[in-house]
C-alpha cells in the first residue's frame, strides 16, 4: 500500500523528514519497501511571468519573452509556442534542466538571439500529451514557486508492506495511528458535517441482512441529485500519488475514504437496484452477476452477495456489479458502508481469482466501527463535490457487534518474555498511545487492557507484549547469551556416515551436484526401469510447475544422468559428479548417494593424461565408500538391471543384503540421454549403511615376524572369476596368508586360445614365529596343488 | 734413493694435476701402487739401503707413501663431486610442466554454505535434527498457528500431492515433531529442502532452509537477538551491523525479522539494498503461545524462540548469482568456481 508525507500530515503533526520516517516505521513493523520522490522529474521548473514580447529579428515563428522569475533581472527566452501572451503564467525550465526527454537546458543562441531557459508545454514536462502550447498556470501563484509544489508534487510516496495481522494499517489513519505511538501527539481525524434534508432514508430504501454469519454489518445512506463528472484537481491529485486510477467524481470519493480510513465503500445507482433495496444474503447456486470488469461470473452457495429484491448487484466485499455502477447517468446514489466476514471474503476472491483492494482488506479484517465514520466523510465529500443532497438518516443493521476485548496484562510477563526491565509506567504510555484502554487492576501486578476496534489481531496478553516491544523498538531490548542448559547432544551415526562419504567421494575428484526433487515420469522410461518396477511409483504433484517438475524422484540416477547431458551439451565432458539426497517412496524418504562418472577423468596434461572412465573406476569408488565406513564384507553380484550394460553391472551386497548397484549405463540409455561415451553410475541406500556401519576400532599389534611374498601367475579357463583362485589360496594357506593381490591378467599368444593368465602376489605371515624358506615354499607348493586339482589351473613358467 | 722417492713424489702428484675421469685416476693408482708400481718397486729395494740409512730412507718412503695416498683419495673425493655435480646438472627439469594434482571435488555453494551455518549453531550447543519433505496440513500449517483460513497461508504457494499430503513450504514442521518427541529443554537446528510454487529469477520451487528452535523454563527476547547476532558475526563478520524489526509471523509473537548491513555497500545504499543499506536474512521471534499449546507443553512453564532462513539467500550475498536457478543447473564450469 501506498502512503505520502503530505497526505499523512493531514490526520497528524510530526516534524520527521521522509527518510526518519520510512525509518520510524519500518522499526516500527510497517515496512518502507520504497521511498519515492515526486516530482523530482520538474526540478528546476519554476512558475515564470512573461512581462514582455517582441518579434525575432531573424525568425518570423519565434519571439523574444522578458519572462519574471522572481529574480531580480527577468529573463530573455526565446519562444514559438502559439498561445504565448504578455502578462502570461507558465512553466520556465531554468538553466541546467534535464527535461523528462533527456533534453538539458543550456544558455543558448536562437537564431542569433540568447535564450535563458525554456517555456514549457505539458508534453515537455512529461505531464500531459498536450504539446499544443504553453501550459498555462494560474496568475495567483507566485512568480519564482516550484512548479512541483504549485502542482502537489513536492510529496514522498512510501510503498508500505503490511502483514496480514495488520490490516488497521492499510489506511493513512492507520499509518497516522502508528506514527501516534511513536510521537504521542493526537489524531486529526476528519470533521464531519452533514446537511440531511427532509426526506427520511427509510421512506428510500431498506436493508435487509439473511446472512448475518457473514455480514456483521451492513450500513447504507442515500444521496439524491448528485452530478456525476471529473473530480477536483486535489482529489485526483491525492488518487494518483498513491496508484489509484480515476473513475468520477463519486468512484473517487469511495477510494479516497478507502484509503483514508481503510473501509471500503461502494456506491450504487439507486434507480438500477429493483425495488430500490438491498438484501445481503448468499448467492443461489449457479446464480450469475457481471461484475464492473465486464465479466460475467458464476456463483456458488457459499459466497455472499448484496441484491436487491431479484438479483445479486455485487459481490460483497469483493466486487459492484456492473449493472447497477454509476454512470454519467447516475443522479441518485446508494453509498454502502459494510462488514464482511474476513473468511468467507478470503475463499470468495480466492475461488474466482479476484484481488482487490476492497476484498484485500475484508479478509484481513476491517474495522466494523470505521463502517459509520466513513460512509458519513464520503456522504459529506460526496455532497461537496457532486452538488447532492442527503437523506435523512442512516440505515445501519449490525447483528454482529461486539463488546469490546479486554485481556490482562502482566508487566513482569512482558520484562519476562522480553528480558527487559520496562517500568510500568512506560508499558501504560506506550500502550495508550497505541490507543488501548488501560487499567491498573486492583491487585495492581496487572493492567486490564481494552483492545481499540481496529486491532482484531490483539486477542491475548503476548499480543500486548509484541505491541511494547515494538514500540519500546526491538534494537533498545538488551542482547545476552541464553542462559539455560545446554542439551546433551545424541549423537546419530547417519549423520558420521554422510560426512564420510561425502569427505571421500569429493576426495575422489567427484563434484557435488544438487538437483531438484522433481522429476518428468517419462525419467523411468529413459532410464528403462521394468514396467513392474517399484520405483516408477512415484508420488505425483497436484499443482507442478510444469511436467518436468511434476512427480518426486525415487532414484537419483536420472538426475544425475540430466546433469550429463546438460554437462555434455555445454561441451564439458569431464563428468565426475554425485549427489545425496532423500528419495521418495511411499511413506519413506530414504537416504540416497549416487554418483556418476563419464566422458573423461584425469587432468588431461602432459604427464597426467585424461582417460575414459571404465567399470573399475566406478567399482573402485564404492569399494572404497564402503571401506571409509569401516565395512570390509562387502560383495558384488552380477545382475541384470536393464538400466545397465547387461554384462557390466553388479548389486552391491553388505552382509548378504542389498544396498545399491554400479555400473556401466546401457547404451540406449546414453541414446536417451544424448551422450555420445560410456557413462558410469552407482546409488547406494545410505540408510542401509547407516544400519550396519561401525566406527569403533580396536588396535591390532602391528606384525612382529616378517612377512613372505611370493608371487604366482596360473593359466585358467577365460571365463574364470579372478576371485576364486582367491578363495582357494585363503582356504590352503589358513592364518599364514595375509594377503593375496592380483596384479596381471593376460589373454594373448602368450597362452592358449580359451584361456588366460592371472597374476597374483601372495604375502604369507605368521603372528607367531619366522617363516622359514621351506616352510613357505611347502605351503606355496600345496597352494599350486590344490588351485591344479579344484581350478586346473596351471602354473605359468 | 732419496732422490727417486722424491722424483715419483714430484711425478705423481704432477700427474694428479691431469687427472680428468676415475678411469685414469685407477691406472695412475695402478702405475705407483701397483704391485708393480714404481712406489711398490722402490719400496722393495729398502733391503739394498745400508743400516744407518735405513730409518731415514723409511721414514721418508712412509712420508712419500703417505703423502700420496692423501692425494689420490683427494682427487678421487674431488672427482665424485664434480660428477655428481655434472649428474645433477643434467638432470635439470623444465619446471614449468604442469604438477599432477591429484583430482579434488568441491561441495556445492549451498551445501557448503548450509555446513558453515550448521557449524555456528552447533558451536552454541544446537543439535541438527532433520524431518520429513512430504508433510501434512497439520504439521506445516496448523500445529504451527496457521490455521487453513489465515491470510498467512498466502504468503506460501504450497505444492501439493495427488495424496492429499503436501510438501514442506519451510523446514518448521520439524519443530512441532521434535517437540512432540522430546522434553524441554530443546536447542535444535533443522536444515533442509522446502517448496514453494515459485520459479523466477530469484526463487527456486525447492530451497533450502534452516530453522532453530531453542525452548526453556526461561527464554527471552533478548537471548533471541544474543544467539542470533552471534551468528551473523561468524557468518558474516565483525563488521557486521545488525537491526531487528518487527514482522508478522503465525507461529512467532513477538516476532521479527533481521538485517544486516547491506555485503555490496556496507550500508550507504546501493541497487543491492534498495538504497536501504539493509539486507534482510532472517526472521524470527518468540514461540507463539499456540504453537505451545499444540505439543502440550504449558507456556506458562516454557519459553523459547524460534528462527529460519533461507540457505540460498545467505550463500548468493556472498556469491552475487544473478539468476539463482542457476545453483540447480549442476553446471560444471560452475560448480568449479565455489
Amino acid at each position: 500500500m501506498n502512503v505520502t508525507l503530505n497526505w499523512l500530515k493531514n490526520y497528524i503533526d510530526f516534524d520527521f523528514s521522509a527518510e526518519e520516517l520510512s525509518d520510524r516505521l519500518t522499526m516500527l513493523g510497517v515496512e518502507v519497501e520504497s521511498v519515492e520522490q515526486l516530482g523530482v522529474a520538474l526540478e528546476g521548473v519554476v512558475v515564470g511571468k512573461v512581462n514582455s514580447i517582441c518579434p525575432h529579428p531573424n525568425a518570423d515563428k519565434l519571439v523574444l519573452c522578458q519572462v519574471d522569475i522572481g529574480k531580480q533581472d527577468a529573463l530573455q527566452i526565446v519562444c514559438g509556442a502559439p498561445n504565448v501572451r504578455e502578462g502570461m503564467f507558465a512553466p520556465v525550465a531554468t538553466i541546467g534542466t534535464e527535461l523528462p526527454s533527456g533534453i538539458t537546458i543550456k544558455q543558448a543562441k536562437l537564431r542569433g538571439e540568447e535564450s535563458h531557459g525554456m517555456l514549457c508545454s505539458e508534453k515537455e514536462l512529461g505531464i500531459s500529451d498536450d504539446a499544443a502550447g504553453l501550459m498555462e498556470l494560474s496568475s495567483e501563484i507566485s512568480v519564482g514557486t516550484p512548479l512541483a509544489e504549485t502542482l502537489g508534487l513536492n510529496d514522498t510516496v512510501f510503498e508500505l508492506e503490511i502483514t496480514p495481522n495488520r490490516p488497521d494499517c492499510l489506511s493513512l489513519i492507520g499509518v497516522a495511528r502508528e506514527i501516534r505511538a511513536e510521537t504521542g501527539n493526537e489524531l486529526k481525524l476528519p470533521e464531519v458535517k452533514i446537511q440531511e434534508t427532509d426526506t427520511d432514508i427509510r421512506e428510500m430504501t431498506s436493508v435487509t441482512i439473511d446472512a448475518p454469519d457473514l455480514c456483521p454489518r451492513y450500513a447504507a445512506r442515500v444521496i439524491r441529485g448528485v452530478k456525476i463528472g471529473e473530480s477536483p484537481a486535489w482529489l485526483k491529485q491525492r488518487l494518483e500519488s498513491v496508484g489509484i486510477g480515476i473513475i468520477n467524481n463519486i468512484v473517487d470519493v469511495t477510494n479516497f475514504v478507502l484509503m483514508e480510513y481503510g473501509q471500503p465503500l461502494h456506491a450504487f445507482d439507486y434507480h438500477k437496484l429493483g425495488e430500490n433495496r438491498i438484501v445481503v444474503r448468499r448467492a443461489v447456486e449457479g446464480e450469475q452477476i457481471t461484475t464492473l470488469d465486464e465479466e460475467e461470473r458464476e456463483l456458488t452457495s457459499d459466497m455472499l452477495v448484496i441484491a436487491d429484491a431479484t438479483k445479486p448487484v455485487a459481490l460483497a466485499g469483493v466486487m459492484g456489479g456492473y449493472d447497477s455502477e454509476i454512470t454519467e447517468t447516475t443522479c441518485d446514489v446508494l453509498l454502502e458502508s459494510a462488514n464482511f466476514q474476513p473468511a468467507s471474503i478470503r475463499a470468495t476472491a480466492k475461488k474466482l481469482g479476484m484481488h482487490t483492494e476492497a476484498s484485500y482488506r475484508f479478509e484481513r479484517g476491517a474495522d466494523p466501527e470505521a463502517v459509520i465514520p466513513a460512509l458519513n466523510r464520503a456522504t459529506q465529500l460526496i455532497v461537496e463535490l457532486t452538488g447532492g443532497t442527503v437523506c435523512e438518516g442512516v440505515i445501519d443493521v449490525y447483528p454482529g457487534k461486539r463488546e469490546p476485548v479486554n485481556i490482562q496484562l502482566r508487566p513482569d510477563r512482558v520484562n519476562f518474555i522480553l528480558g527487559t526491565t520496562l517500568e510500568t509506567d512506560e508499558i501504560e504510555k506506550i500502550l495508550s498511545r497505541l490507543g488501548f484502554g488501560v487499567e491498573v487492576s486492583q491487585s495492581k501486578d496487572s493492567y486490564k487492557v481494552t483492545v481499540p476496534s481496529f486491532r482484531g489481531d490483539i486477542t491475548r496478553e503476548i499480543d500486548l507484549i509484541e505491541e511494547v516491544a515494538r514500540v519500546y523498538g526491538y534494537d533498545n531490548i538488551p542482547t545476552t547469551l541464553p542462559k539455560g542448559d545446554i542439551p546433551v547432544p545424541v549423537s546419530d551415526i547417519s549423520v558420521e556416515v554422510r560426512k564420510r562419504i561425502k569427505q571421500f567421494l569429493l576426495g575422489s575428484g567427484l563434484m557435488e551436484a544438487v538437483n531438484y526433487s522433481f522429476r518428468h515420469p517419462n525419467c523411468f522410461d529413459k532410464i528403462r526401469l521394468a514396467e513392474d518396477n517399484p520405483l516408477r511409483d512415484a508420488l505425483k504433484l497436484r499443482n507442478p510447475l510444469s511436467p518436468e517438475m511434476s512427480i518426486l524422484r525415487t532414484t537419483l540416477l536420472p538426475s544425475l544422468l540430466d546433469n550429463a547431458q546438460h554437462n555434455h551439451n555445454h561441451q564439458i565432458n569431464n563428468i565426475a559428479l554425485f549427489e545425496m539426497s532423500t528419495v521418495f517412496l511411499g511413506d519413506e524418504e530414504p537416504g540416497r548417494v549416487a554418483g556418476i562418472l563419464a566422458g573423461e577423468i584425469g587432468g588431461g596434461v602432459y604427464g597426467n593424461p585424461s582417460k575414459s572412465p571404465d567399470f573399475f573406476d566406478i567399482k573402485g569408488i564404492v569399494e572404497m565408500l564402503l571401506e571409509v565406513c569401516c565395512m570390509t564384507n562387502y560383495t558384488f553380484k552380477k545382475t541384470e538391471d536393464p538400466t545397465f550394460h547387461p554384462g557390466r553391472n553388479v548389486e552391491v551386497l553388505l552382509e548378504h543384503k542389498r544396498v545399491g548397484i554400479l555400473g556401466e549405463v546401457h547404451p540406449e540409455v546414453l541414446g536417451n540421454y544424448e551422450l555420445p561415451y560410456k557413462a558410469y553410475l552407482f546409488e547406494l541406500d545410505l540408510e542401509a549403511l547407516a544400519n550396519v556401519a561401525d566406527f569403533s576400532k580396536r588396535f591390532e599389534p602391528i606384525p612382529i615376524y616378517p612377512s613372505v611374498q611370493r608371487d604366482l601367475a596360473i593359466v585358467v579357463d577365460k571365463e574364470m572369476q579372478s576371485d576364486m583362485p582367491i578363495d582357494i589360496i585363503y582356504s590352503t594357506g589358513g592364518d599364514l596368508v595375509d594377503s593375496v593381490r592380483l596384479f596381471d591378467v593376460y589373454v594373448g599368444d602368450q597362452v592358449s586360445d580359451g584361456k588366460k593368465s592371472l597374476a597374483y602376489t601372495i604375502t604369507y605371515h605368521s603372528a607367531t614365529e619366522t617363516l622359514t624358506d621351506k616352510a613357505v615354499n611347502d605351503l606355496h607348493d600345496k597352494v599350486v596343488k590344490r588351485l591344479g586339482q579344484e581350478l586346473g589351473a596351471e602354473l605359468r613358467m | 734413493m732419496k732422490a727417486e722417492l722424491e722424483a715419483i713424489q714430484a711425478a705423481a702428484l704432477e700427474a694428479l694435476k691431469d687427472v680428468k675421469t676415475a678411469d685414469v685416476l685407477e691406472s695412475l693408482r695402478i702405475e705407483y701402487f701397483g704391485r708393480r708400481g714404481k712406489l711398490t718397486e722402490v719400496m722393495k729395494g729398502m733391503g739394498q739401503v745400508s743400516k744407518e740409512e735405513r730409518p731415514i730412507i723409511g721414514k721418508l718412503a712412509n712420508e712419500v707413501r703417505a703423502s700420496l695416498t692423501e692425494a689420490f683419495e683427494a682427487t678421487k673425493i674431488a672427482l665424485e663431486s664434480r660428477q655428481q655435480e655434472q649428474q645433477l646438472q643434467e638432470e635439470s627439469i623444465d619446471i614449468t610442466l604442469p604438477g599432477r594434482k591429484p583430482a579434488y571435488g568441491k561441495a556445492h555453494p549451498v551445501m557448503q554454505t548450509l555446513e558453515r551455518i550448521e557449524s555456528i549453531f552447533t558451536q552454541m550447543g544446537f543439535q541438527v535434527v532433520t524431518g520429513p519433505e512430504v508433510e501434512t496440513e497439520h504439521y506445516n500449517f496448523d500445529a504451527l498457528n496457521t490455521p487453513s483460513d489465515h491470510p498467512a497461508r498466502d504468503l506460501h504457494d504450497t505444492f501439493y500431492l495427488t495424496d492429499g499430503h503436501l510438501l514442506r513450504t519451510h523446514t518448521s514442521p520439524v519443530q512441532i515433531r521434535a517437540m512432540e518427541n522430546q522434553k524441554p529443554p530443546l536447542r535444535i537446528i533443522v536444515p533442509g529442502k522446502a517448496y514453494r510454487v515459485d520459479y523466477d529469477v530469484s526463487h527456486t520451487p525447492m530451497f533450502h532452509q534452516v530453522e532453530g528452535l531453542l525452548v526453556d523454563r526461561h527464554v527471552t527476547f533478548s537471548e533471541l537477538k544474543g544467539v542470533l547476532v552471534s551468528f551473523a558475526r561468524q557468518m558474516f563478520g565483525d563488521q557486521t551491523q545488525m537491526r531487528f524489526r518487527p514482522h508478522f509471523f503465525p507461529f512467532t509473537e513477538p516476532s521479527a525479522e533481521m538485517d544486516i548491513s547491506c555485503t555490496v555497500c556496507r550500508g550507504k545504499g546501493c541497487r543491492s539494498c534498495g538504497h536501504t543499506g539493509w539486507i534482510e536474512i532472517l526472521g524470527a521471534g518468540v514461540v507463539d503461545p499456540e504453537v505451545f499449546r499444540a505439543v502440550n507443553y504449558d507456556p506458562e512453564e516454557v519459553t523459547g524462540f524460534a528462527f529460519g532462513m533461507g540457505v540460498e539467500r545467505i550463500a548468493n550475498l556472498q556469491f552475487r548469482i544473478p539468476d539463482i536457478r542457476t545453483f540447480y543447473e549442476n553446471d560444471l564450469r560452475f560448480l568449479q568456481q565455489f
